[in-house]
């Protein structure tokens, strides 16, 4: 039986608060698992437990109870995040650093050397579109530029699994529209992702499967599919459908037991009408 | 891929974050300081050319080697401070350690990187300096050797033989040596505070405190045994400050070097292996702290 990429059993974490008995619970009996090839979102409002729980599967935090393991491999050894990439939330990085140098940092701590890492740092700054900007300190970047090189940082050592701290804040719907593609290839290639998002629309697109956090609790699991569908309704989406013929279903459905719960011409998101109207303009 | 397998100690690693610091650390001009040192030189030169030879060379050495003294120490309190911190601050910290990098590593990198800047900011100080008594010794050889035309060769030579074993002598090289280690004591031990401490502030003012009570503490042990006696009690509790503020007037031999005298060849390996215990001790307790820290 081949491992989980994580696994996540009975957490418990409490942050000590100075001076009180009781401390703040940030987690609480989080049992969870993520496939290998699986795209896993972790939602929930501010302060639900997200961050600490990527942080606990990563090995920046100790569990005050329970284990996470990647891969197998317990958190808390170093080894567990050797086929590990990470994006925080909002990451600065080394403003001092241009893209390329940043790139080779982060390839050298992965162990990376000579022509490999050239090689790798290349094609990393092509995929995330940052190769006219390559030479540029990071000081310069904006936001979703520093979020494209936070992108290819986590995937400089071809890693297994790719954990994203919300991945797509404070970033233009054009920035957000990118890093979602990049997660879908990454899925095609077989990288195992878990993202944290406020951003349901987005997580609803790409997720395989999702896990809702409230106040630390998990309250709600299972695929995208399963959770969205409403078992006894049914959608029917009619392109070029005359009035006769929406009649004629609407008198049928009538003479039945089944009731018309709505009936509306579907609309185009705002983000499809922002992306169609700026495309057309050149990139910087 | 050209990946090297996973190992528990990569000096490849440490490489990395040490050139990261040193090119941060570099990339915020901490450099212009040395150019202060230059300034100071300048015009301390032009201030002591009215007094005589001896006196000269004298006051040279004691302000260059003062002031490379106090320079450096400021820079491995000043640059370590916030090392740490702004990497914690601004969520670096967690891109490097969500890697298979250990702290250990981690630290070690942090601290070579200032050590390395320390280095190098004690070598460009020091060839300021030497540089300037170059200059000073041929003007005054030259002007010795005009004033003294006529007089017996032997005693020209003689004059100008004392004139250049004032300026420069070897023991400035292991002084210099003494100064770096006692900065590389403070930088690890700025590290280990700031560890635990909440800003870069306290770590900072914690620091300038120790700095004094270091170089006051030897003074104040004398004094202590001299009026309360050398009881058991006494020296235990002495050597207690003694381990948690290093003493740090032990590294300061300026006062021998001034006056020419050798630096033993013990005493200053004593010194030197101190300072390195010091440095090695301080970085790791900075692991102890920092090891399981939550970040």
């Amino acid at each position: 039986m081949t491992e989980p990429a994580v696994a996540v059993r009975s957490l418990t974490k409490v942050f000590p608060i100075p001076f009180r008995r009781t401390g703040l619970v940030a987690v609480r009996e989080l049992d969870l698992e993520v496939a290998e090839g699986q795209v896993y979102g972790l939602l929930g409002p501010n302060g639900s437990g997200k961050s600490t729980t990527l942080k606990v599967i990563l090995g920046l935090v100790a569990p005050t109870s329970g284990q996470t393991k990647i891969f197998g491999r317990d958190s808390r050894e170093v080894r567990s995040r050797e086929g590990v990439g990470f994006l925080p939330e909002s990451p600065y990085f080394y403003r001092h650093l241009t893209g390329k140098e940043t790139l080779h940092f982060y390839g050298k701590l992965s162990g990376l050397r000579g022509e490999g890492l050239n090689r790798q740092v290349e094609n990393l700054l092509d995929l995330v579109g940052l190769q006219s900007a390559r030479d540029r300190r990071l000081g310069g970047y904006s936001k979703g530029m520093l979020q494209r090189i936070g992108l290819a940082q986590a995937l400089i050592r071809e890693p297994k699994l790719v954990v994203l701290d919300e991945p797509t804040a404070g970033v233009d719907p054009e920035g957000s529209h990118e890093i979602r593609n990049l997660i879908l290839d990454l899925k095609r290639r077989g990288i195992t992702v878990l993202l944290s998002s406020h951003l349901l629309a987005q997580v609803q697109q790409i997720c395989d499967r999702v896990g809702i956090l409230a106040r630390g609790v998990l309250v709600r699991e299972g695929r995208v599919d399963d959770l969205l569908t409403i078992e006894n309704q049914t959608e029917l989406i009619l392109e070029n459908a005359s009035p006769e013929i929406v009649a004629e279903i609407s008198a049928l459905l009538a003479r039945s037991s089944t009731r018309l719960v709505e009936q509306r011409q579907p609309q185009n998101t705002l983000e499809g009408v922002f992306l169609e109207a700026t495309r057309s303009q050149p990139r910087k | 891929m050209d990946a090297a397998a996973h190992r528990i100690f990569s000096a490849g690693r440490i490489a990395a974050i040490t050139g990261n610091t040193f090119t941060a650390l570099v990339r915020l001009k901490v450099f212009y300081f040395v150019l202060l040192f230059a300034l100071l030189l300048i015009a301390s030169s032009v201030v002591v050319g009215q007094l005589g030879i001896q006196e000269e060379f004298q006051i040279l050495k004691d302000v260059s080697l003062g002031a490379m003294s106090v320079f450096t120490s400021l820079l491995a309190i000043v640059a370590t401070a916030q090392l740490l911190p702004r990497d914690i601050e601004e969520r670096t910290i967690y891109t490097i350690l969500a890697k298979p990098v250990p702290r250990y590593e981690y630290l070690i990198g942090k601290l070579a990187g200032v050590l390395l800047l320390l280095a190098l900011s004690l070598l460009a100080m020091s060839v300021c300096f030497f540089v300037l008594l170059f200059v000073r010794e041929e003007i005054l050889a030259s002007d010795t050797a005009r004033q003294m035309a006529g007089l017996p060769p032997a005693q020209i030579e003689e004059a100008l033989r004392s004139l250049r074993a004032s300026a420069f002598n070897s023991n400035l090289v292991p002084g210099i040596v003494l100064i770096f280690l006692k900065a590389s004591l403070l930088a690890s031990l700025t590290l280990f505070i700031s560890t635990f401490a909440t800003s870069n502030l306290f770590t900072i003012v914690v620091m300038v405190f120790i700095y004094f009570i270091g170089h006051l503490q030897a003074t104040a042990r004398a004094f202590w045994l001299q009026t309360h006696g050398g009881s058991w009690f006494a020296r235990a509790l002495l050597g207690l400050v003694a381990l948690v503020f290093p003493d740090l007037q032990l590294f300061n031999l300026v006062d021998d070097i001034v006056a020419g005298t050798a630096i033993p060849l013990g005493l200053f390996t004593r010194t030197a292996v101190l300072g390195c215990v010091y440095t090695s001790v301080y970085l790791f307790f900075a692991w102890i702290a920092f090891h399981g820290k939550e970040l």
